[in-house]
Parts: structure tokens; sequence; C-alpha cells
């Protein structure tokens, strides 16, 4: 650019020198001079004048025709004369113009001399020594790095990306619609296909398709839809004689209508198998052991044996019947030791719990007896009779219920030892576990005394309840805790003894309780009823039942818990004992595992009465069962 | 497969044949190899009598057709088969049968005389032939277990042990026929089951349902031992007729349940036998536990035989088990023999013969058994119309058997001179 410059000033004082004419009044704009004679002064300090202009428009016109040179002639502003560029003038604004040097031997593209090459070479470029300022870190990259690291804390930037490391694969039928037409696809059902024409379709066909006359008589006797054919096969001469089809638009219209309602998709059937469905329940092979035959049977009695219990060693069993006896036998080989007659149909014996006291309740009729069977250790049957003998009477006589007497004579010999006569017909007797508290029930719809509980060592008897709350059905003492549970028909109630009020109602959704069982933990509950189920209550968890068992095929007479194995069995009517594992887990969460695990059959059924009571052995896991047909059996 | 290759031999001599081997069919029985043996025999010597031979194939007992025996066993037919034969042994003939007023809880017998205890409360002693020598009144409630201790000349000393928890020993003087109570072991806290005479007929053990073993002392004295009982005067009057009391050497407990069995193994061991579902093995010196032999059923009753030092147990299930006293572990049965349908209420090895025991059972049978035929009983004595109670093999060949029947049966049983003595 510089030099285009100079060259246009070596033009103007080049031009100016040839006119001879210097203006000197500087670069001002010359309008200034616009209303002066003069344009400006020249070296000697006199006026130029401006020349004399007195073309007009027409001379003007006819110079620019006439002029050859007019398109190249310029006026000097600075003197106002007309000058005529030169060739090389022209030249040079042609050059100008075009956007190029002005000088013609200017070569813009001259090789270019790469002086700060990346070359090292002895002679630098410049030999200046390194700042100091790049040794020193630079505070202003340390202000900007600490603002990033700040925001990189605060989780305001991520320094970068992160990463995905899942690979993303191209899923082929992720947007498939299984409504769409792929999806009917694969599980296309082809239309149903036309049956093809046969011969008795044909214009002629064989003669043995034809129709006789019974044959077509009976066609037309047939309703349409039984018919074999729709038609009546035809014979025609040729087939410019067949008539129109009269049932085509019949036909065509079945056909839409076969195609319209016929299934576009295959149904899918869950196929579940039943067994699947069944809980999972361990192999009774796995639950053992458990009784499984019958190993001896304890006749004498002549009549049916209502109830029976073991003595608390296992030795020695105790049985009553309707022939108005009790008999003790010796468990291990059915011998009967003794045979202590009664005055009435034995409706119940219980032993004592107590191993250090040798007593067995019987009930019958309104009498209880609480007998010394005089078996089993010799000092413990003394201490217990010491026990009755040493009582001595209170000062004070409480009016009683019932009556205490000590048996004398005959009875005591037998080993009666004391008498309680009670009010009404007692059915069921049952001790506490530590053996001094026994329980009765007297059923009786109309009063509020169905159950009383005696003390045995102060011969005191009490009437826990004061309301009737239905027929009493069978009470139990908890084997642990003062609880007292009471079956009504419908209901077992839980009662607290100390508190004196009751604890829980279990409803048994049954129509009448028969029997109930305590499982020696305290916690599960089993009742037996008329109507041949079986209800586990576990306390625990509702006051329904947890589990209701329906294998027998008669009335429930009896329930039983095993005292150590977890073991459980009921006797019926029908003429069998159920043993079932009834495992109670200690873990509260665990709901008790109740298996069915053998029927035992072997009481024959005598008046439409099979089993009517059954009790395990205390140590093994023995069951013993007694029945109408006047014996007791040992099922091992 | 017809022909088996077989060779016989027998550790009898007098029925010892050539030690060749035989091709027989492979479907013969028992009948026909007896047949062929009396055959060989015969054209050995002349005088030969026909006797029947039983078989064994490798310790087990012949019973059905050889071929099936050896596929049973699992013996290769293509070798030479070593049969050995010995002469069959004799069905027991019945001999007597003795009638009692009661059940018969327990009999021991010894070569001359049998001893019965019965639920009528006494103990009986019967001559060899059924005669009633003596009846031993003394106890009060059921006598469960009876044994004889030693015979000295004309004087026997034998036990009984009873329901009424007592023990007593007595002395019977053959030739007077008088029967004195020396002493009354008094001690148990509960019935006493069983006892047992230890091999030096100077002690006994008893075992009771209070759980406890006691030895006492099987030699008569004249003085009492020390009790101390505040009520004394009252019990001394009673002792007058009873005996002298006597208290036990020594107690052991370990037992969870009652003692239904006890005997001696040797003088310094003792085995017991519970309702806990174990035998346990005793030092009769220290009264240590030894071991321990775990079953799954109750034991009703165990016996030992010092011939092949094995242990039959009966239980209340149906099989008679047999178990090795020595080992520690000890709750694995070597055998079981199975075909009663019953509890086995009592077992009793030989006397004499290392594999023969017999059992009674429940099922009103009693059963004699071959211990290398154990699926089926060489023999059933169904004789017996009720419960079997207790059986005994005596030295001299008698198996008595008696139960609730009120029958005390007794049947000879010929061992072999031979297998006696093999």
């Amino acid at each position: 650019v510089s030099d285009s410059n100079f060259s246009l000033l070596v033009f103007i004082t080049f031009s100016v020198r040839s006119q001879d004419i210097r203006n000197t009044v500087g670069n001002i704009p010359m309008e200034w001079y616009k209303d002066y004679p003069h344009i400006g002064y020249d070296l000697e300090g006199k006026k130029i004048f401006k020349p004399i202009r007195n073309k007009d428009e027409l001379d003007e016109f006819l110079d620019k025709m006439e002029n050859p040179d007019y398109w190249r002639t310029v006026q000097d502003k600075m003197t106002g004369a007309d000058i005529r560029l030169s060739d090389e003038q022209v030249d040079l604004v042609h050059r100008l113009q075009q956007g190029k040097f002005g000088d013609v031997n200017f070569n813009e593209y001259e090789p270019a001399i790469d002086f700060f090459s990346n070359e090292v070479m002895i002679h630098p470029v410049t030999n200046r020594p390194q700042d100091k300022r790049s040794f020193i870190p630079s505070l202003i990259e340390k202000e900007k790095v600490g603002k990033l690291v700040h925001a990189i804390k605060m989780g305001w930037i991520k320094p970068r990306r992160p990463k995905e490391t899942t690979p993303q694969y191209y899923d082929l039928w992720a947007k498939e619609d299984p409504n769409s037409i792929l999806g009917r696809h694969k599980m296309h059902v082809p239309a149903p296909k036309m049956k093809l024409p046969g011969h008795e379709e044909s214009y002629n066909p064989p003669p043995e398709y034809l129709l006789s006359e019974e044959e077509r008589l009976a066609w037309e006797q047939q309703d349409p839809e039984y018919r074999k054919l729709s038609f009546l096969p035809q014979k025609f001469a040729c087939l410019r004689a067949v008539p129109a089809y009269s049932r085509f638009i019949h036909e065509r219209f079945e056909r839409c209508l076969d195609l319209y309602l016929c299934p576009r998709q295959r149904k899918m059937r869950v196929n579940v198998n039943p067994e699947d469905l069944i809980p999972k329940l361990p192999k009774p092979k796995d639950l053992q052991p458990f009784p499984t035959t019958q190993s001896l049977v304890y006749r004498g009695h002549s009549s049916l044996v209502r109830s029976i219990s073991v003595s608390p060693s296992g030795q020695w069993l105790v049985s009553g019947s309707d022939d108005c006896t009790v008999r003790f036998w010796e468990v291990s080989t059915a011998r009967c030791l003794k045979t202590v007659e009664v005055g009435g149909a034995v409706k119940g014996v219980a032993w004592n719990p107590n191993p250090s006291i040798c007593l067995v309740a019987v009930s019958y009729d309104d009498t209880v007896v609480l007998l010394n069977p005089g078996l089993g250790d010799r000092l413990v049957c003394t201490a217990t009779d010491q026990l009755i003998s040493s009582y001595e009477e209170p000062e004070e006589v409480m009016d009683q219920s019932v009556q205490w007497a000590v048996a004398e004579g005959e009875g005591h010999e037998q080993g009666h030892r004391l008498i309680l006569k009670h009010p009404k017909t007692v059915r069921q007797v049952t001790w506490h576990g530590k053996g001094d508290y026994l329980a009765c029930v007297m059923p009786d719809n109309g009063s509020s005394l169905q159950v009383v509980i005696h003390q045995v060592s102060k011969r005191r008897t009490q009437n826990p309840f004061r309301k009737n709350k239905g027929l009493v059905q069978c009470v139990s003492f908890h084997p642990i805790r003062p609880y007292f549970f009471v079956a009504t028909q419908r209901y077992v109630r839980v009662y607290n003894l100390i508190k004196q009020e009751l604890t829980k109602k279990l409803m048994a959704n049954c129509k009448w309780i028969s029997s109930m069982a305590i499982h020696p933990g305290g916690d599960n509950v089993i009742c037996g009823s008329y109507d041949c189920r079986l209800a586990w209550f576990d306390l625990d968890l509702s006051t329904k039942p947890y589990k209701v068992l329906r294998h027998h095929k008669k009335a429930l007479r009896s329930v039983a818990y095993h005292r150590h194995y977890p073991l459980f069995a009921s006797g019926s009517d029908d003429g069998s004992v159920i043993v079932c594992h009834g495992m109670v887990y200690n873990d509260l969460l665990q709901n008790p595992l109740i298996v069915p695990v053998k029927v035992l059959k072997g009481h024959t059924i005598t008046h439409d009465l099979g089993v009517l009571d059954v009790t395990f052995h205390p140590t093994q896991p023995w069951v013993f069962s007694s029945g109408a047909d006047g014996t007791v059996r040992l099922f091992t | 497969m017809s022909q088996v290759q077989a060779r016989f031999f027998t550790e009898n001599k007098k029925y010892l044949i050539d030690d060749v081997p035989f091709s027989i069919p492979a479907a013969s029985e028992v009948a026909d190899l007896s047949g062929v043996i009396n055959k060989l025999l015969e054209a050995k010597n002349d005088g030969h009598k026909h006797v029947e031979f039983d078989f064994l194939v490798r310790g087990q007992f012949l019973r059905t057709s050889l071929a099936s025996h050896m596929e049973k066993e699992n013996i290769s037919t293509e070798e030479v088969v070593e049969i050995e034969y010995v002469e069959k042994f004799t069905a027991p003939q019945p001999e007597e049968c003795i009638m009692h007023d009661d059940w018969i809880s327990s009999v021991e017998a010894d070569s001359e005389w049998i001893l019965t205890g019965s639920y009528d409360k006494t103990a009986r002693i019967w001559s060899m032939e059924g005669k009633a020598v003596m009846t031993v009144a003394g106890h009060t409630d059921v006598v469960k277990d009876v044994a004889w201790v030693k015979r000295n000349g004309l004087s026997s000393l034998l036990l009984t042990a009873s329901l009424d928890q007592t023990i007593m020993l007595w002395e019977w003087n053959s030739e007077r026929n008088k029967v004195e109570a020396r002493h009354c072991c008094r001690g148990h806290a509960g019935s006493v089951d069983t006892v047992a005479v230890d091999p030096t007929r100077t002690k006994f053990c008893s075992g009771s349902w209070d759980k406890m073993l006691k030895i006492w002392s099987a030699v008569p004295t004249v003085e009492e031992d020390e009790i101390e009982e505040p009520n004394r005067p009252r019990k001394k009057q009673k002792t007058e007729q009873m005996g002298l009391t006597r208290t036990p050497l020594m107690t052991f407990s370990g037992h969870n349940e009652a003692v239904s069995s006890v005997l001696w193994v040797d003088a310094e061991e003792l085995c017991s036998a519970s309702w806990d579902h174990t035998i346990r093995l005793w030092d009769a010196e220290t009264g240590e536990q030894k071991s321990t032999l775990t079953g799954s059923k109750v034991f009703n009753s165990i016996s030992y035989s010092p011939l092949c030092r094995r242990l039959a147990s009966g239980s209340t299930d149906r099989h008679v088990r047999l178990w090795d006293p020595r080992s520690k572990d000890g709750s694995l049965v070597l055998l079981s023999l199975t075909s009663h349908n019953g509890w086995v209420t009592a077992v009793r090895w030989s006397p004499s013969h290392e594999h023969q025991l017999v059992s009674g059972s429940l099922d009103n049978v009693v059963k004699l058994w071959d211990t290398r035929s154990c699926k089926a009983p060489l023999y059933d004595l169904a004789a017996h119309e009720d419960k079997i109670l207790c059986v005994d093999w005596t030295e001299n060949g008698l198996i008595l058997s008696g139960g609730a029947d009120n029958k005390l049966y007794t049947y000879r049983y010929s061992t072999c001179v031979s297998d006696a003595g093999a």
C-alpha cells in the first residue's frame, strides 16, 4: 500500500511540474475559493486565476463529440486547468481500478522465506533470554483453575462426561407392537378352507352318488342342520342344461360368516398340573417316630370304655368304663392288675400328673372319687395316703356346693380315698399340672354352676364362673401359666385365673365342640368337634383356627397332644385314630407344621361309636385309644 | 445255566465224602442236594442210614434253589461253588406243657429244675418232667423275674424280683423241699423288672423301673445290713418272714427310662437295656459307663452269647437285632432278624451253638433262628395262645417259653453233635 501512495505522489509532482503552476494554499477544501476569481497563490505569491470557463453546455457537448481525448481529460482542482492524461497514466489508473499494484514490475508472489521456522539455528531470530514470568505460575491462571476446582468439588460442573458403561445394542424388536401384523403372524391361524367339491357336486355325477328315492325322501325329511349333504346331487345331460344354483348367495354369505367368525389367534391355555397346587409337605417317613401299628390290646371291660389316662411314669394305664369299673393296666404287657368297682358308669378318669402323688380321679354319676391305686413307688403311695389322712378340718366350715367325704371300710380297701358329691352329673375331670387342683365339668344349660375347681389339699371347692355362657363341653388347665380353658359348644374361652378375667375367646367355626387339648408349650390348642373337624388354634396368631383338618368321616370324640414328641392324635366315631405331626417352633415367625402321618384302625364300631378317648404315652411315641368295643389299644 | 460245578465239604468226620467237584443242576434245592450226598455216602459205606442235610453257601443257608440263591448272593456260577453241608437241625420236639395259675412273667431253668415267676405273686420250681416241686411265695406283688444263683449239693440259692420293689434271695433245700427267705433286697423305688447273676455267682445285678441298676451281694449271711429307717420296729416284724433286709452294694444311674433287661457280659462287664432306646455297657467294678448302643425303639430284652460275642435285642417292633457290644461308636445293627408280627418280648441265645437263638413275641409265636439265615427262622414254635413273655434255653438243649396263656412249654432241641463240636 505504501508503494502505491508513493507512486501516486510521484505522479502528482510530475504532473504539476510539467505545468509549472504550483498552488500554495495547501491541503484545504477548494470550495473555500469558490466565490473568488483566483484559486490560490503560486510560489511567487501571485494569485492564480481560475481559467476562463466560458464553455456552455453546447460547447461541452461538441467538445465531447469532437475531441478524441475528452475521456482522458481531467480538471486539476488545485489550478482548475484541464489536463490530458498520458497513456502511462491511463494504464496506471486501469491497474489500480483492477486492484493490481501500480508498479508493473512488482512481483507480489515472491517466494516466502520462513524466518520463524521450527529449525533451531546457530543464530536464532531473537536471542533474548526467556522471561521471568515464564518460570513463575500465573496468578490469573491459578485463580481460574481454583474456580474450576471449586466448581468440580461442589458438583456444579462435571470434569468429563460420564461414560455410558452399558453397551448399547440395537434392539430389533423393541418397538414391536404385540398387536401389530408381525405379532399376529407369529400366531397366525390360516383361514378355514372350503371343502373341495367332490363327485356329488358334479353336474354329471357317477350313478352311485345319486340318491335313490328313499334316500331322497329321507334327506328331505331330515332337519337341514343334520343333513350330510346340503344339496341333492343331480344329473344333467350337459353343462348347458345346468340351471343357476339357487343357494349360491346363501352359501357365499355363510362362507363370509365362517371367515369373519373364525378365530384369528391361538388361545394360550395355561397348563397347570393340579398336583403343583398342593402345598409341599414333608413325607411322613421323615417325621418318625410316630405310632404305626397296633401292638397291644387291653381286654377286660365288658362295656364301652369312655376314658383312659396314663400314669406320669408311663408304667400304668387307667381306664373307666360303662360297666361301672375302673381298671388299672400294666402298659408293657396289657395285664390288668387291678379292678375297682364304682357305683356307676365311669365318665372320666384322670391320673394326677404330679409324680409324687399317686391319685386317680374317677367321675361317675354325680360323684368324683379320688382313688389311690397303690401302684408305682410304695413310698409315694403311702405318702399320698398320709397327705390325705393328715388333713385337718378348718375352724370355720364353709358352705360348699360339693360335699367332701373320706372313704371308709370296703371302699378304702379298694383304694377309694376321697368322695366328692356334686349336685349334678359330672362329665369330665381334669387335673392341674401341679396336681393339687381338680376341675370338674357338669354340663347344664340353665345354671351357672357348670364348672367347679377343687383344691384337694384344702378340700375346698370353688365355682369360678357366675354367669352361664353356654353349655360347657370340656375344660382344661394351661400347662404352665394360670390360664383356664373352657370349651362351650362353639367357643373356647381362655380365662386368666389370677386376674379373674376373660383373656381370649376362640371361635372354633364348628357346630359343637367335643374335646380340646392344650399343647404342652401352652400356645396352641386343638379342638375336636362333632362335625368331623379338628381345629388347630395358634393363640399368638388369631382367635380363628390356624388350620382345620377334616380327615375323619364321623364325629371326633377325643383329641390329645404328646407331651414331648411333636404329635397329636384324634379319635373318632368312625373307629379310627389319626395321628398327625404337629411341630410347634420356638421361633414366633414360623407357623406350626401340621402333617397327618397315620390312620390307625383297630376298634370295631359298636352302637355307632368308635373311639371314645385317645391319650399319648408320657415318654414314648405311643398312643392309647379306648373304644366302644370295650377295649383299649396301644399303637406303637 | 443249567449245571453248576460244586464241591461239597463238611466239618463232620462221620459224613466225609471225596473232595471232588460235582456238576449238579442249578435248579436243585435242598432236598435234591441232600439226596445227592446220601447217595454218595451210601456208595462209600454200606451201613449208612438216610440223613437230612442242610447246606451253607458262603455261610448262608440255602433256602431256595441253588441258582436263585447264587443270583441273590451275587456268586459267580463260572467257578466251583463251595457248599458246606451239615446235618439238618431237627425240629424241636414239644415235651411238656406246664400249667400255671396265672401269667408267666419269667423262666429260668438249670440242668435239673425249672424256675418260673408268675403274676400270681409266686415263683415256682418244677422238675424237668413238669412236676410242681415247690411254690415260693412271699412277694406282695407280681414276680417279674427269677434267677438261679447256685447249687450247693442239695441246697440251692434263687432270686425273685417283683413289682413290690424288692428282690428276694431264697434258699431251697431240694431234699427236704423247704424254701427259706434269706434276704430281702430293698432299695429300688420302682418295680424290679430284671435280675442277673454274675459269672462268679457271688453278686447279682437288678434293673428297675426307677431307671437304676443296683448290684447286690448274692452270698447269704446271717446279719442284716444296716438301714436307716425311722420306723424300724414296725418293719422288723415283717422282715422276720421276709428274710433279712439287704442293701445294694452299688447303684448305677444313667438310663433315662426304665431298665428292662440286664445281663453280665463277663465278670467285670454289665450290659443293660432300657426303655430310653439305649443299651449301655458298664464296668461292674467302678460303675463307669463304658459305651452306649443306641436304637430307635424301646428295648424289651437282650441276650449275650459268649460263643459269638454278639448281643441280641428284642424291642417294641418286629425285629430281633444283633449288636456288637465291643464297637465303640455303637449304634450299628449287625443284623436284623425279621419275621415276627408283634413286639419281641424275649430273646435268648443258644448256650451251645454260636448261631442260634430263640425269640418270643406278642404274636404268640416262639421262633428259632439261625443267624446264617436271617430272612426266615429255622422253626416257628406256635403253641402259645397268648402273648409270650419269656423264653429260656438250657445247656442240655431244652427250650422253654412262657406267656400270658398261663402255660409253660418245653421243647427238646437236640443240636447235632457235629454242629456243637463245630
